[in-house]
């Protein structure tokens, strides 16, 4: 089986600046992977590149052996960082939205967690609160059935308990033959629901490595690896 | 609710130790079916690899075992549980004796101070039970 | 694919649309049977002409109130649907760019269509009175004979080719958009320039052929020639048609390119 995610020398420039520089990396099936960095690191810049929502300047990246395209995008499901949902919609229409479009799509799973977030199927997602907006998203992503989660800081910005939600959701629905790629830089609160991290610096790989490969080698947490190696 | 684990130790050992404990403890009684890997990775908010990695172990230790359809077993042999019960429980007691001569206190005096809380204990226990 | 992509379209424009042109349809009807049925072509000239003067005024005001809220729709649902942050979904559905912006064009050029049906329908409503029949056929002849066709004609081909220009001018709109893209940071405002640029440009071009052409300066200077209002109305209509088909197929590639290649999201 072809790797998930593939990337070699891939390299993405903004005018003068890199945003990532010769990036060479692949990531296997059936493991859940942290995607680490400071601002402006290109953790972004590397989701949106697997997204297709970028054109690399030089190198390339794979998802499934193919570079993005619709093919991919069927098999990838990504979850942005911001709300990315015509609000206007009902919910009842974003799932049939879903359902039209993404063949992967389990309806009644979405419908479950709807139902256990005891959300109303005609409501306005204008109406309801931002944390709500930010589960009802989560839950709509993690509803298919794709090869590669992409999950761009799921958590940024939520309470302990909506965030023991998030994981708790992510854990239960991902498809064990999957990966499941989540960017933060809230490491302490999902290291350990993590396989593996990436540390990106500079648009570069600065660390690739599991996380109990890091705790057993340097006898601390990835979080405080983290604060070490990008000390101000 | 997530279990406790504490952050510069490798996860699968802690999590080894803690179902370990639950075993022991009489959480999962012998010949128990334990949950799925999946499902007490969600409980414990943990990665299900990790998990599994930590059920292989105790698989390895003995403590469980799996059989091929139907999922992993706690062990029924009731000898090898209380077994590790005090070895558990003697590994607290070196612990805590090590801890006591750290403070500068001998065996004999250590086994002296138990015993005084015990008695008191007692006292006060039989003064609430009358 | 592109069936899925257009029914969304429609299904997000479509109550508002369908709103504003009901209610444009009962103002028409309105208006026929409360003012144009009760005019009296018979009456004093000039209250009569001061009343219709202000009453078509008036219409010409609702109809491009009409027209600026379908093209504000389009352009709209075309920009936050693509670029704004639906985009992030829109982008990863299971899609290629051609068919985003096919059915862009088709959801768009749509509700372009059915707006020019709409207000044709409306206009139709309003002249079609027995009062205003009859009194238009008197000067039947003269404006036959001055444009060469009928006048039902001409307004026919008026209507076909508003309706057929509706697609250069929902490209010319989409292109804006698209190129503003090019420029993080103003891309709204990028996206207004270019459309003034651009049709600054097509002013001076259109002005120069017609220069080029003879048609220039006007129809005055033809008449004196010998040529009849209606050649030459077909005439600059040939031209600019021409120029505009030329330029829609560059915008449509430059679109194609840009939508392919050069987009990024905020």
């Amino acid at each position: 089986m072809k790797p998930i995610l593939e990337c070699s020398r891939l390299t993405k420039k903004y005018g003068d600046f890199f945003a990532l520089s010769d990036l060479s990396l692949t990531l296997e099936r059936g493991q859940i992977i942290g995607l680490l960095g400071p601002n402006g690191s290109g953790k972004t810049t590397l989701i949106k590149l697997a997204n297709g929502l970028l054109t690399p300047t030089d190198g390339h990246i794979l998802i499934n052996g193919m570079t993005p395209c619709p093919k991919t995008k069927q098999i990838v499901s990504y979850l942005p960082d911001c709300s990315f949902i015509n609000e206007h919609m009902r919910v009842q229409d974003i799932l049939s939205y879903y359902t039209d479009f993404f063949s992967n799509f389990s309806t009644e799973r979405a419908s479950a967690m709807l139902d256990a977030l005891e959300i109303d199927r005609r409501s306005r997602l204008s109406s309801l609160s931002k944390g709500t907006k930010e589960k009802v998203q989560l839950a709509l992503v993690m509803s298919r059935d794709a090869d590669l989660y992409i999950l761009d800081e799921p958590i940024g910005g939520v309470d302990p308990a909506a965030r023991d939600f998030i994981l708790k959701t992510i854990l239960t629905n991902y498809r064990e033959d999957a990966a499941v790629l989540i960017s933060t830089h809230l490491i302490a609160d999902i290291e350990n629901v993590l396989d593996r991290v990436l540390f990106l610096r500079n648009g570069q790989l600065a660390l690739n490595a599991t996380v109990d490969d890091i705790r057993t080698e340097y006898g601390k947490s990835v979080d405080a690896l983290f604060r070490e190696v990008f000390k101000c | 609710m997530p279990w406790d684990l504490n952050n510069d130790r490798p996860i699968y050992l802690q999590l080894m130790e803690r179902i370990q404990h639950d075993i022991i403890s009489g959480v999962y009684q012998p010949g128990d079916k334990l949950p799925s890997v999946r499902d007490l990775a969600v409980e414990a908010a943990v990665n299900p690899n990790t998990m599994q990695k930590a059920l292989s172990e105790l698989e390895r230790c003995g403590l469980v075992h799996s059989q091929r359809t139907s999922g992993r077993f706690i062990t029924d042999d009731t000898e090898k549980l209380r077994r590790m019960k005090s070895e558990l429980a003697s590994e607290h007691i070196f612990s805590f004796l090590d801890q006591m001569r750290n403070l500068g206190f001998s065996d004999t005096e250590t086994l002296e101070m138990i015993q005084q809380t015990l008695d008191k204990k007692e006292g006060t226990n039989n003064e609430t039970d009358s | 694919m592109l069936g899925k992509l257009v029914k969304y379209d429609l299904k997000a424009s479509g109550k508002l649309f369908l709103l504003i042109h009901i209610i444009y349809l009962l103002t028409c009807l309105m208006v026929r049977f409360f003012y144009v049925n009760q005019l009296d072509f018979e009456a004093p000239a000039v209250p009569l002409f001061t009343s219709i003067v202000i009453a078509s005024a008036l219409m010409l005001f609702i109809i491009t109130a009409v027209c600026i809220c379908t093209w504000l729709q389009i352009t709209f649902r075309f920009y936050r649907n693509l670029f704004g942050k639906e985009g992030y979904l829109t982008w990863t559905l299971p899609a290629s760019s051609t068919e985003h912006l096919w059915a862009k064009l088709l959801s768009g050029y749509l509700l372009s269509a059915a707006n020019t049906v709409i207000i044709a329908i409306g206009i139709l409503i309003l002249v079609t009175g027995e009062n205003v029949t009859a009194f238009y056929a008197q000067f039947a002849p003269t404006f036959t004979a001055e444009l060469g066709v009928p006048l039902t004609t001409y307004a026919l081909w008026l209507f076909l080719y508003s309706l057929a220009g509706g697609i250069c001018s929902v490209i010319w709109i989409y292109f804006c958009i698209t190129a503003g893209q090019l420029f993080p940071g103003h891309r709204v405002l990028c996206a207004i320039a270019v459309y003034f640029i651009f049709g600054f440009v097509i002013q001076a071009l259109s002005f120069l052929i017609l220069f080029l052409s003879g048609y220039f300066p006007g129809y005055n200077h033809m008449a004196s020639q010998g040529i009849t209002a209606a050649a030459y109305l077909t005439g600059t209509l040939l031209i600019s048609t021409v120029l505009i088909v030329i330029i829609t197929v560059l915008q449509y590639a430059a679109m194609h390119y840009i939508m392919k290649r050069q987009i990024n999201l905020l």
